[in-house]
């Protein structure tokens, strides 16, 4: 190779050496490579060559070319912005701020999702609703005694707040015709305070009702929800029980901690109710369920006291963070 | 109720006291809360469900358990009472308070014997009390059979009992040593002269029994239910008879009961003679002995599995049902005791209770239900989109302390609760800011200063008198500092933009309004929240107001959005976008501070310039020097692109020259070089 190719080698090495910006780097690559670049212009000079020079010539310009690309092409920037640092990877993440659902919220996602599964479908309704949707339609007359386990807040005179989310299933039930499989969460009240009461609690409820419904399909149910929700096989009693509304009526408990706890109430519907909300009894049956969120919320996290709920004190909230 | 285990054994002979029976029991929906061992025994508490009025007695407990045992229960010794023809005793009977009315009376009895050692024994297991030898013999029998029944010192008695209601402002002094004012509402005991006794529910002082009384008149009686029920709820009052009475008691016990109290004292006193007077009315006691004709196929359709004929004959024979099977039916005379059992659905009940709830197969329904969700319910990506943003859900009462939101909403709006359980709980929240702000305040008390939460939840309001509106509101409040953990160089504190950063985040499509037509906000810093057309809600700086009813001296934002009125569905659509280079330009003006930025964007997004597909505010700033009082330097940028092809600057300088006399002409504006 011509001396003055391998100099040009070597000039070109030490002016990369000083090169640390891209922009300078296309600037090289240009004074060699570029239209009016060094190598470009000693191609048109072969034309000038004499023949027999010229293959020689070509073959090592070429060469030259090649390399110089390699060169350049090869050339690592190093700049300040990209110059390697060291960084303390433990200092905090910026603006990390990780909110959360309430306990209570997560609880009734829970548990529609399980419930959607089965093919109920959520409704909602009013909370200060007319005596009758909430007393009457149940089957809970004015004298009965079962209006003492709903100690009720008034608002009017015949205007309440609900004491359970029953009344939503009366208005849909009213308004649907049968079949029909629905849940109703919220939030209810009843005249009650202390560390396991609150005058406000969250309920959900379930209703069913189909031709062919009987008193099995409630247990199946309602006991492949409970395995669902505990995420096992709970050891489960299943009792008779009393509610207005249905009949046969039943609460199931679980063993917790060596103790049954009544988590759940339920039963078949009373064709008192059916017939209500005109659905005929000797065509329909169906069955009702409810549960109190609080109470399940309560199990799952270890809270031993209700008010915590709706003291919404940010230490106990942000503890939910991760629990959806 | 509190029940001996031993004490069954007198009824179910040889019936073990073990923990089948407290399963046996809870099988039977007479839950065990409890079970104490004791001497020997278990003294067991049952939580009786109030449709279960019959079980409020050995008898009745023992009756329920037989057909579970398959052992007919052995009925406790009765003397063979007579009625006396002449109603020496009773005179007036009110129909509407008593059904029945039983008075057994006994002349010289020596109340000062000691109560016998077994009789003692069994009431105090029960938690009842010694009294004296009558009264606790009374007791015995209504832990017994299930009779409430009360003692008069007939020497104390003038003349004839009647049964009525009381007169508005007559007067009684009770066993509790209460006075009570009575009226018209109040079944009463009374002779001649004066009120005996409240009906049903509590003695008087006056006529009750004490060591020196040797003739008494023995009440053995039926009260209604309802009429119970109401007075003892007046007065606040439960007694052992009242909680019998009102959950209701067999009419036809009356004459059992005062036959074995009457046993019992020939068997422990020196009783020989008595007169018992009775006044019955004979179409009630009919009435709760109706029958109810049901195929036995009803009891395998509503329960889901095969119940034996015999199973269902025997069961209800044991019950006292007196089950007679004709053709596929079954006929069933429904005892008195049992007046729960009105419909064939309710004997479906007793078949389940006795076959037991655990020994039914759990089967799940086959038929398939498919999710119909309500497009209306307020998208949970918006909540998530809260918590991801560092939100905080808390759920708060919806009741407030009263009159504390005299400051936000009318009085005529705000729903007072009739009977509140405090008064810091009595009326409903009209709107969702108190709660916000009471949250807000609890925090900082626990030093957590740096708040983002919100709630879902309902407001409450009259919309015209007796007409209530509830409406659904997504409300939140920030306050603090933008992320508690960021290096300190790295904070910043939270302002309007911050919150209306979140809510750009969060709501598809959501625009602002300057506003200033709420109370409750500061006028100078709220806005109106919109998308397309519909107002969904609104936010803003907390108002002075507020600041000082609730004494805080940080800055607090707040938002409220309307979840019904809310439309979260984005219709997400492809649109082309060009490959042409895209040519950005600055433009910075000077204009009067009160103009709000929106509008010059606004405008100039009206005309639709020619290659312009984005405008937006870069910064601005204020420099009280040069350009003067309540002057704002705003920097815009406008970015220009061609679809067709790559733009020169030449076309785009013409479109810049037209906005910025646009600019010029509505906003009075100056070019700041």
């Amino acid at each position: 190779m011509q001396k003055k190719y391998s100099s040009l080698i070597s000039e070109l090495r030490e002016k990369l050496k000083d090169c640390n910006t891209t922009h300078d780097l296309v600037n090289i690559k240009s004074e060699y490579l570029g239209k009016n670049g060094y190598i470009t212009n000693e191609f048109s000079k072969l034309r000038n060559a004499q023949e027999s020079e010229k293959k020689k010539l070509g073959k090592e310009l070429n060469i030259l070319k090649s390399q110089a690309h390699d060169i350049i092409l090869n050339t690592n920037i190093i700049n300040n912005k990209t110059k390697e640092r060291f960084v303390d990877v433990t200092l905090p993440g910026k603006n990390v701020c990780v909110g959360s659902r309430h306990p209570i919220s997560i609880t009734i996602n829970e548990i529609t999702k399980i419930l959607e599964s089965h093919g109920f479908t959520p409704v909602t309704g009013v909370e200060v609703e007319n005596e009758y949707y909430n007393f009457e339609a149940l089957n809970i007359p004015e004298s009965h005694p079962a209006r003492d386990m709903h100690d009720t807040f008034y608002v009017l005179e015949d205007k309440l707040l609900r004491t359970h989310t029953s009344s939503v299933q009366i208005h849909t039930m009213l308004n649907k015709s049968a079949p029909l499989k629905i849940m109703t969460p919220g939030k209810v009240y009843r005249c009650d305070s202390d560390p396991t009461h609150s005058p406000m609690f969250h309920q959900i409820e379930g209703l069913y009702i189909d031709k062919g419904i009987n008193f099995c399909h409630l247990k199946g149910t309602l006991i492949a929800f409970i395995d669902e929700y505990f995420g096992k096989k709970m050891e489960i009693r299943f009792r008779p029980s009393y509610f207005p509304f249905t009949e046969p009526s039943a609460e199931i408990d679980i063993k917790f901690k060596g103790k049954w706890l009544e988590v759940l109430g339920c039963g078949m519907v009373h064709h008192n109710v059916l017939k209500n909300v005109n659905i005929n009894p000797k065509q329909f049956s169906g069955f009702a369920f409810g549960l109190g969120i609080e109470r399940l919320a309560m199990l799952k996290y270890g809270i031993t006291d209700l008010r915590m709920f709706f003291e919404n004190d940010i230490s106990f909230l942000s503890q939910f963070e991760r629990a959806e | 109720m509190k029940i001996s285990g031993n004490w069954l054994k007198e009824f179910i002979p040889n019936i073990k006291i073990n923990d089948k029976l407290t399963y046996n029991l809870t099988s039977l929906g007479l839950e065990v809360s409890s079970v104490v061992k004791h001497k020997g025994d278990l003294i067991i508490d049952i939580d009786m469900t109030p449709n279960r009025a019959d079980c409020l007695s050995m008898l009745g407990i023992a009756r329920d358990l037989s057909a579970v045992y398959n052992k007919k229960i052995i009925f406790p010794k009765i003397a063979n009472l007579k009625i006396t023809p002449s109603k020496k005793f009773i005179n007036k009977i009110d129909k509407k308070i008593c059904g029945s009315y039983g008075a057994l009376v006994l002349h010289g009895v020596d109340n000062t014997i000691k109560t016998p050692n077994i009789i003692a024994e069994r009431l105090n297991k029960c938690g009842i009390s010694k009294v004296n030898f009558i009264v606790d013999i009374l007791n015995y029998v209504m832990i017994e059979v299930g009779q409430p029944m009360h003692a008069f010192d007939l020497d104390k008695i003038n003349r004839l009992i009647n049964v009525r209601y009381a007169k508005a402002n007559e007067k009684i002094n009770a066993l509790d040593g209460v006075k009570y004012t009575l009226n018209k509402n109040i079944p009463v005991i009374a002779d001649d002269n004066k009120i005996q006794a409240i009906a049903g529910i509590i003695g008087g002082d006056y006529s009750s029994i004490n060591l020196k009384t040797q003739n008494v008149i023995i009440e053995s009686a039926f009260f209604t239910p309802t009429v119970i029920r109401k007075a003892a709820k007046l007065f606040r009052l439960q007694t052992d008879a009242s909680y019998r009475f009102e959950r209701g008691v067999d009419p036809c016990l009356n004459n059992i009961a005062a036959g074995r109290v009457l046993y019992l004292m020939k068997k422990y006193s020196n009783v020989k003679n008595y007169q018992y007077n009775l006044t019955t009315n004979k179409e009630l006691i009919k009435k709760y002995n109706h029958v109810i004709n049901v195929k036995y196929n009803f009891f395998d359709e509503s329960l889901g599995v095969q119940i034996s004929r015999n199973f269902i004959k025997k069961t209800f024979k044991l019950l006292e049902f007196n089950p007679i099977s004709y053709n596929d039916k079954i006929r069933l005379t429904i005892p008195s005791h049992r007046f729960d059992i009105k419909i064939e659905q309710d004997l479906v009940e007793e078949i389940a209770r006795v076959y037991g709830y655990d020994n039914f197969e759990p089967a799940l329904p086959h038929n398939i239900f498919k999710i119909n969700k309500d497009h209306s319910i307020f998208s949970e990506n918006i909540i998530n989109g809260l918590v991801s943003r560092g939100f905080n859900e808390i759920i708060s009462f919806s009741f407030l302390p009263k009159n504390s939101q005299l400051s936000t909403n009318s009085i005529s709006d705000i729903i007072k609760i009739k009977n509140p359980i405090s008064e810091d709980k009595s009326e409903l929240r009209a709107s969702m800011v108190h709660s916000m702000i009471r949250a807000y305040k609890y925090n900082v008390s626990r030093q957590n200063t740096n708040i983002k939460i919100f709630e879902i939840g309902k407001i409450y309001n009259f919309v015209k008198p007796k007409k209530i509106k509830e409406n659904n509101i997504l409300s939140g409040i920030i306050s603090g500092i933008n992320a508690e953990n960021n290096l300190k160089s790295d904070q910043e504190n939270l302002s309007f933009l911050d919150l209306k950063g979140h809510l750009q985040r969060i709501i598809p499509n959501i625009t602002f309004k300057p506003y200033k037509n709420i109370k409750h906000l500061n006028k100078f810093c709220q806005a109106t929240l919109y998308q397309g057309k519909h107002t969904i809600g609104y936010c803003g700086e907390i108002s002075q107001n507020l600041y000082s009813e609730y004494g805080i001296n940080n800055n607090l934002y707040y938002f409220e959005i309307f979840t019904d009125s809310i439309n979260n569905v984005i219709d997400t659509k492809y649109k082309k976008f060009s490959i042409y280079p895209k040519i950005k330009r600055d433009l910075t003006i000077l204009v009067d501070d009160k103009i709000y930025v929106q509008d010059i964007i606004d405008i100039i997004g009206e005309k639709s310039f020619n290659y312009m597909i984005n405008s937006k505010i870069r910064d601005i700033f204020y420099n009280k020097k040069e350009f003067g009082d309540n002057i704002k330097s705003i920097t815009l940028e406008f970015i220009f692109q061609d679809c067709n092809s790559t733009l020169t600057d030449n076309t785009v300088n013409t479109e810049m020259d037209k906005i910025l006399s646009l600019i010029k002409k509505h906003f009075n504006a100056q070019v700041r070089t």
